[in-house]
């Protein structure tokens, strides 16, 4: 099933619905939308970090996240291909609430498109200087372990302000941040105590305390320690400091995550989106020719290879099926989790000639088919088996074309 | 000692509760009443992470509460004064632990074995008796955490609320701040982890403004447990005043120190104006159901029962008339259509014997007859008893929907099996003896004419010719007499055939017209009885039109008086608990 035919679906569709113009333009839209960059939702209740995680996004030049739009608190669900879902605590209550909601059967299936992020994780652990690992270990918990993590595509932990802060890191920023590390730890320590002792007058070090309280409603306190800290353990550049404050913020994360399963899966999220609306269309108002268009997006639903792939990747990493080790990282890999292009599926060198490829594949179809045929292996076992002899397949058909 | 003033008003609010049906306020009335707490127990309250364990931890300076990335235990923590450290986890025994395993202890036990944990603590603060209260974090509605937590709040004499400095005062904490402030008489708000929130005093201030926005009357203390720890490790007494504790413990030490007495009485005056509020609320709502129901015009109601009434009396014309005629057309039709099929069947009888010979046919004849009569009788019946049904549901129709049910007609059945068998007519057959006498007789006559005439001719008197014409005289006679004989029978069959059928008709008509009248009474009684009903169903419901003012009357009244006895104790309540806050005033 290809982008092809699922625009020759919805023109098929605006010629049955051709007297009822609400219905036309809608699909319309849908048609138009194809064309257009991935639309991803941010949603969560306020105080979460939504805007901050926007803006700290959006702004961001960076290659894997260029053919993204992004937009905060989308009003309604189908406004949008992807969502990323922000909550405050890894509590059970909110947890629940944070649930993608159901839909029909394909809706359901597909349901590949939204990402968890635990947003604020700088406020686990009252702000201890190791709240960062705390919370990423947090998040990884709960999306092996908790059922209601269990339908998305990944379970973050990120410290927006700071991600933001630390990418948008200035010199002047720097330079203070600098100046503060050089001050020795013990006379320190108590200006880190609170925002108030740190804009005191009695501040030890000549900073006006303006550009104190600038860096710390920046960075937060937090973000100020640990900033501090790094530059004390190596970071001496800007660029260094930036970089590490993004990745420890977690931001990072989930932009690999945003680029590995929404960035590289456009094509595919999109074509949900236009499928799941007339979905809708077609229960709503159906007409006496409507089956056989009902038909055909059932078949788009059963050949849709990616949505299995996305569904397998984040079940493998969330740790629900049988996979480990290296094993799971070849299975994740072949799935797509690095990239879509062949070599990248099979681990091969960038420039790497189709000879090789096609023993590559070979050798991994070899491999993955006894998986999915072993009598002995447990049912789900060899079902992802399946899917993943199913990517390879994919891979070798390109050289029978 | 005597009774304190107090008991005498919470026990009548009490009673006033159970009587209108409010088991849920008098329950938490008669835990006020009950309850013997040695000294004052404050609880902390507050959402999931908002610092509680920190806060309480700081408090005592030390960890009795579990922090941070720990979920907080499912059950209420009491902490009161110990001269050894002391912690017991009371489940269906009491379980003593040491107070550094306690967070160690708590995540080993199956959840619900446990009821609640007692802390001892040999610290100052809880030498008068004070006991701190650390409660589940308050989430799902449904959730057993949430229970316990309100649970401990119906006991609760002051309530710290916990909220973090980096969100503003959400929905649901200003309403469980209300809900806390009604039934409680202290509560203040705790603005935690300040430390880290470089606008705590704008949102402090914002606090403040949503809170008493909202009605509830809370200081707000700003604190940082972590500003105190460090103050305490340090021992520096600045550091430690800007934590924002010293205030909090200055508010707690003042809940503690007033009389117990007092504290309850206070508590008790709270919770009364509470239950008092609550109930005069209801029955507000109970006055408000019963005088929208009278905002319906009662002449309107009365002019409706009027118009019914002669709707009625109308109907009443209607359905006699329809009636009468009806019935006065079936008895005529169904008599004519009697006659109509018995006079076929004499139409009949008639051909019949213009050529049978009864005495051949009579047998089968019979046979017919009966059959033909039993089925005109029979059909006739049914048709009678088909239209007797239509006339029933035409009436019934008259009355309406709600009343079209026919009654069950007095029909007992066409009684064909009593019509009498037919009788044989005297039918006389002509037989041999007589016909050899006719025979003879006429050959008498036939010999006697031929022998004279050819004795002239000189033959004897009895001579070939004169025996020839004999027996043509004879042959004759017996001929002619057997055709009148025949004649005769036939006359016969038929005056006794006709007869029989005359007999039926004149019974069967008479039965018919019996059976019609008994239809036309049936009907004439059921509705009649059932117009008497509903006319007297329309008087009854002018009366209660009538009456029904009257007792609304009385009830509004009533609990317009009822509503003055809760204002009452309100009133008492309130000037029992002078110190709580002026609240609204309740009135009827």
């Amino acid at each position: 099933m290809t982008a092809l035919d699922v625009r020759e679906l919805l023109s098929d569709a605006a010629a049955l619905y051709r007297d009822r113009p609400p219905a036309v333009a809608m699909l319309r839209e849908c048609l138009e939308r194809l064309e257009e960059p991935l639309k991803v939702g941010f949603a969560g209740t306020p105080g979460t970090g939504k805007s901050t995680l926007v803006s700290a996004l959006a702004e961001w030049p960076t290659r894997a996240l260029r053919d993204l739009d992004l937009f905060d608190t989308p009003a309604l669900a189908e406004h949008v291909d992807a969502t990323v879902r922000l909550v405050r605590h890894l509590e059970p209550d909110e947890l629940a609430g944070a649930r993608p909601a159901g839909g029909s059967a394909f809706a359901r299936q597909s349901a590949v498109n939204s990402v968890l992020v635990l947003g604020r994780a700088d406020e686990v652990g009252a702000g201890r200087i190791d709240a960062l690992l705390t919370a990423k270990q947090l998040a990884r918990r709960a999306w092996r372990e908790d059922r209601n993590c269990a339908g998305f595509q990944g379970v973050i932990a990120v410290a927006g302000q700071l991600g933001y802060a630390g990418r948008a890191l200035r010199d002047d920023e720097f330079e203070v941040l600098r100046a503060l590390a050089a001050v020795s730890r013990a006379e320190l320590e108590r200006y880190l105590l609170s925002v108030d002792s740190f804009v005191d007058d009695q501040f030890p070090v000549r900073i006006p305390p303006e550009s104190r309280k600038h860096l710390v409603s920046r960075f937060g306190l937090y973000g100020v320690r640990l900033a501090i800290t790094l530059i004390r353990t190596g970071c001496e550049s800007r660029m260094k400091l930036s970089a590490e404050l993004v990745h420890r913020s977690g931001l990072g994360d989930l932009r690999d995550t945003l680029a590995g399963c929404f960035v590289a899966r456009a094509e595919a999220l999109k074509a949900r989106t236009a499928v799941l609306r007339l979905e809708n269309l077609l229960a709503a108002d159906p007409r006496s020719q409507s089956d056989r268009l009902v038909a055909r997006v059932e078949r788009f639903a059963a050949a849709a290879h990616d949505f299995r792939e996305l569904r397998l990747i984040a079940d493998i990493r969330g740790g629900r099926t049988a996979l480990s080790g290296e094993v799971a990282e070849e299975a994740t890999r072949l799935l797509g989790v690095q990239g879509l292009a062949p070599t990248e599926r099979l681990g091969l060198e960038p420039d790497s000639g189709p000879a090789e490829i096609h023993a590559g594949a070979e050798s991994a179809l070899v491999r993955w088919r006894h998986d999915a045929e072993r009598e002995d292996a447990a049912h789900t076992e060899r079902a992802a088996a399946r899917v993943i002899v199913r990517s390879v397949e994919g891979l070798l058909s390109l050289f029978v074309a | 000692m005597t009774a304190p003033a107090w008991l005498d008003v919470l026990n009548e609010t009490l009673d006033a509760c159970a009587a209108h049906g409010r088991a849920d306020l008098a329950e938490r009335l008669r835990r006020r009443r009950d309850q013997q707490a040695p000294g004052t127990r404050i609880a902390v309250v507050g959402f999931p992470k908002q610092g509680k364990g920190y806060l309480l931890n700081a408090l005592l300076n030390a960890p009795v509460c579990a922090v941070g990335d720990a979920s907080t235990p499912a059950v209420p923590t009491e902490i009161g004064y110990a001269h050894d450290p002391a912690a017991t986890l009371v489940g269906h025994a009491r379980e003593r632990v040491p107070v550094d395993d306690l967070a160690k202890e708590l995540e080993v036990r199956p959840p619900g074995s446990l009821r609640r944990v007692e802390v001892g603590l040999p610290r100052e603060l809880l030498g008068t008796g004070l006991v701190l209260v650390d409660t589940p974090a308050i989430g799902d509605p449904r959730s057993p955490r949430t229970a316990a937590t309100l649970d401990v709040l119906a006991d609760a004499h002051a309530v710290i609320l916990v909220s973090d400095a980096t969100q503003e005062l959400q929905p649901a904490e200003l309403a469980l701040a209300r809900h806390i402030r009604t039934w409680c008489p202290a509560l203040v708000l705790a603005l935690t982890k300040i430390d880290v929130s470089p606008d705590w005093r704008e949102l402090a201030a914002r606090n403040r403004a949503a809170l008493s926005e909202t009605g509830v009357v809370a200081d707000v203390f700003p604190v940082s447990a972590t500003v105190r720890q460090a103050a305490a490790k340090a021992g520096d007494a600045g550091l430690n005043g800007r934590s924002g504790f010293p205030e909090l413990l200055n508010w707690v030490g003042e809940q503690a120190a007033r009389p117990i007495e007092r504290t309850r009485a206070l508590a008790a005056a709270v919770s009364v104006r509470a239950a008092a509020v609550e109930l005069v609320e209801s029955l507000q709502a109970r006055l408000n159901a019963v005088s929208q129901d009278s905002g319906i015009d009662q002449v309107t109601l009365l002019h409706q029962a009027q118009r019914r009434t002669e709707e009625l009396r109308r109907q009443n014309v209607r359905w006699q008339n329809l009636l009468s005629d009806e019935i006065t057309d079936l008895v005529s039709d169904a008599e004519y259509d009697l006659r109509e099929r018995t006079r076929t069947i004499v139409r009949h009888i008639d051909r019949t014997f213009d050529e049978g010979d009864p005495a051949q046919i009579w047998p089968d004849f019979r046979t017919w007859l009966e059959e033909n009569l039993a089925d005109a009788v029979e059909t006739n019946y049914n048709w009678v008893s088909d239209r007797s049904t239509w006339i029933a549901h035409a009436v019934a129709t008259g009355f309406g929907a709600r009343y079209g049910q026919a009654p069950e007609l007095p029909l007992t059945g066409s009684g064909v099996d009593s019509i009498p068998e037919v009788g044989t007519p005297k039918i006389e057959r002509f037989k041999i003896g007589q016909k050899l006498f006719t025979g003879l007789r006429g050959s008498y006559g036939g010999v006697l004419m031929f022998g004279l005439v050819t004795s002239l001719a000189g033959l004897p008197l009895i001579n070939p010719v004169s025996l020839g014409a004999g027996v043509a005289f004879a042959t004759k006679s017996v001929r002619d007499e057997g055709g009148m004989r025949l004649q005769r029978r036939q006359a016969l069959a038929k005056a006794a055939a006709q007869r029989h059928v005359d007999d039926v008709f004149i019974r069967f008509s008479k039965e018919i017209k019996d059976e019609v009248r008994q239809v036309q009474r049936r009907l004439r009684d059921h509705f009649t009885a059932l117009s008497d009903e509903l006319a007297e169903e329309l008087t009854r419901q002018r009366e209660l039109i009538i009456a029904g003012s009257a007792e609304r009357d009385r009830r509004t009244q009533q609990v317009k008086r009822e509503i003055d006895r809760l204002a009452a104790l309100h009133r008492k309540a309130g000037a029992l608990g002078s110190g709580a806050a002026p609240r609204r005033e309740l009135s009827a």
